[in-house]
């Protein structure tokens, strides 16, 4: 049982990875939107020279960026399903729904993952952040927000397969509940940022805050996937 | 002070005005119902 | 000509439950309580340093108690609705974010108006503060996405629920890490004792006034379910005569 779980699981996740390695539509399309959101950011904040605040700064729009740019991966890898209703066929599959969602979920935090890559060096460029500090906590604190980011936001976008108005709903949905994981993150982030920061005693606290908020939200989506995607 | 009479006076008005929209709600609902009611007059005659 | 068996047309309900005697005894019962709460809470002592701004605390934690109660019987009834199909307990959901949203409000409203006096500012990035302003905009998205994501939006809207009742402990969690000036819930139990009696009528009179609400606003909904189920059968009916 649980074999082939995990079996479905990288079943639907490869297949989407594939399709992305084919057409390259998200990546480029997220990582191009990423990129335009930290420049908006730089010039916006473009006078706010207190060195004091730059880590903060820097962590800030690493994080906003990511939210944002993670809406259109999840808007795009579960749309994909419904052009020709796949999802359909994906549901009359054997595939159990807990493994449809895992797979939506690693594929999801996977291509979010690559741009998060650009991301960390455009925000180190265009701040000056120290963003290589510590690499090993920032890959960790990146893999744990952006997995809490999307375990809801899977749930939501395929419920949102649905319904009317979807773009404008699935942001006011999802940043309200994104926001723990978001303020775990960001803090953490900015700790590691920050070059004169004493120790890294908070970063361990936000990233055993950011593990147990993943359990949490994981649980509750693997629970809620089923009911969610196979109502009427 | 002020503060005061302004919270106090905001509930009020808040749990007033949503019994009043919901009051509002149930009369149209009523007049729904007395349209099924004489439609169900016609058919069953 | 009669009408066939299979067609038996349901009885009429005489009308929504809500415009009985009985309801409205309770309504007026509750409003009644409230009041008198209100005289309470003018009798009772001023409090020594704050003074008379102290006073919003009678309604403000009421409220606040009423907005977590209405999450949780929002999930509760997404839940039942999620894994046993229950319309009534997506109804009662329904019907609980909106009053979430009600007492929400008034805790919003009345929270700042008693921090600018006490702490000199409206807002403070503090832990309840945060997680009651989440609570609400949870809430207040729950509302939106019944009323305008089409009748597939419920299977979200009570996943959004669910999620709204795990995330609150965390963004308390997150935010406490920082820094908490909100006064604690024990201040409770080092009140006066005219103080107190107040406090205690007011949380008892609003916690009424939120069981009538919730059975009025879900006798309208339940009033709503029924017609739409008339209509068809009238629909049905008015065919089979033609």
């Amino acid at each position: 049982m649980t074999g082939s779980f995990w079996r479905y699981t990288l079943l639907i996740a490869g297949k989407d990875l594939r399709i992305e390695g084919k057409s390259r539509e998200v990546l480029y399309t997220m990582g191009f939107s990423a990129a335009l959101v930290v420049l908006v950011f730089s010039f916006a904040l473009s006078n706010a020279t207190d060195p004091a605040q730059g880590p903060i700064t820097a962590a800030g729009v690493l994080w906003a960026a990511t939210l944002f740019t993670g809406t259109v991966a999840l808007a795009r890898v579960l749309d994909r399903e419904r052009e020709n209703e796949a999802i359909r066929a994906l549901l009359l599959s054997p595939a159990p729904r807990a493994a449809i969602y895992a797979g939506k979920l690693l594929a999801v935090s996977l291509l979010m993952l690559a741009v998060e890559v650009v991301l960390v060096v455009l925000v180190g460029l265009l701040f000056s952040a120290e963003v290589f500090a510590h690499p090993g906590w920032l890959a960790l604190v990146l893999l744990l927000g952006t997995l809490g980011f999307a375990a809801t936001g899977v749930v939501f976008s395929a419920a949102l397969l649905r319904s009317r108005s979807r773009e404008a709903l699935l942001g006011a949905l999802l940043f309200p509940i994104a926001i723990p994981v978001l303020l775990a993150a960001s803090r953490a982030t900015a700790c590691m940022f920050d070059p004169l920061a004493p120790d890294l005693e908070p970063v361990a606290f936000w990233v055993r805050f950011l593990l147990a908020t993943d359990v949490i939200y994981i649980l509750l989506g693997l629970w809620v996937f089923e009911p969610v995607v196979s109502g009427e | 002070m002020t503060m005061v009479a302004l919270a106090y006076g905001f509930i009020w008005l808040a749990v007033f005005g949503y019994v009043f929209t919901v009051g509002r709600r149930l009369g149209r609902l009523n007049d729904e119902l007395d349209d099924l009611r004489r439609r169900m007059d016609r058919v069953k005659t | 000509m009669t009408i066939p068996p299979a067609l038996s047309l349901p009885t009429m309900p005489t009308a929504p439950a809500p415009t009985s005697t009985r309801f409205l005894a309770a309504c007026g019962g509750a409003f009644l309580l409230l009041f008198l709460a209100c005289l309470a809470v003018a009798e009772a002592p001023l409090e020594s340093v704050m003074g008379l701004v102290q006073k919003i605390f009678y309604f403000h934690v009421p409220c606040a108690w009423l907005l977590m109660l209405s999450t949780f019987v929002c999930a509760g009834g997404s839940i039942a609705y999620l894994f046993r199909g229950s319309e009534r307990g997506d109804r009662i959901a329904l019907s609980a974010a909106e009053l979430g949203v009600l007492f929400g409000m008034c805790v919003l409203v009345s929270g700042p108006l008693w921090a600018k006096a006490a702490w000199g500012v409206y807002w403070q990035w503090e832990a309840r503060l945060t997680s009651s302003l989440l609570l609400w905009l949870m809430l207040v998205a729950y509302v939106l996405a019944r009323r305008y994501g089409g009748p597939s939006a419920r299977q979200l809207a009570a996943a959004l629920a669910l999620f709204a009742a795990v995330d609150i402990p965390l963004v308390y969690f997150s935010v406490r890490f920082f820094r908490s000036i909100h006064p604690q819930t024990t201040v409770v139990s080092t009140l006066g004792p005219g103080m107190r009696s107040a406090f205690w009528l007011s949380l008892l009179s609003f916690t009424v006034l939120w069981f009538v609400l919730m059975s009025l606003r879900l006798a309208v909904e339940n009033a709503q379910a029924r017609i739409v189920e008339l209509e068809v059968l009238l629909d049905q009916a008015e065919e089979k005569k033609s």
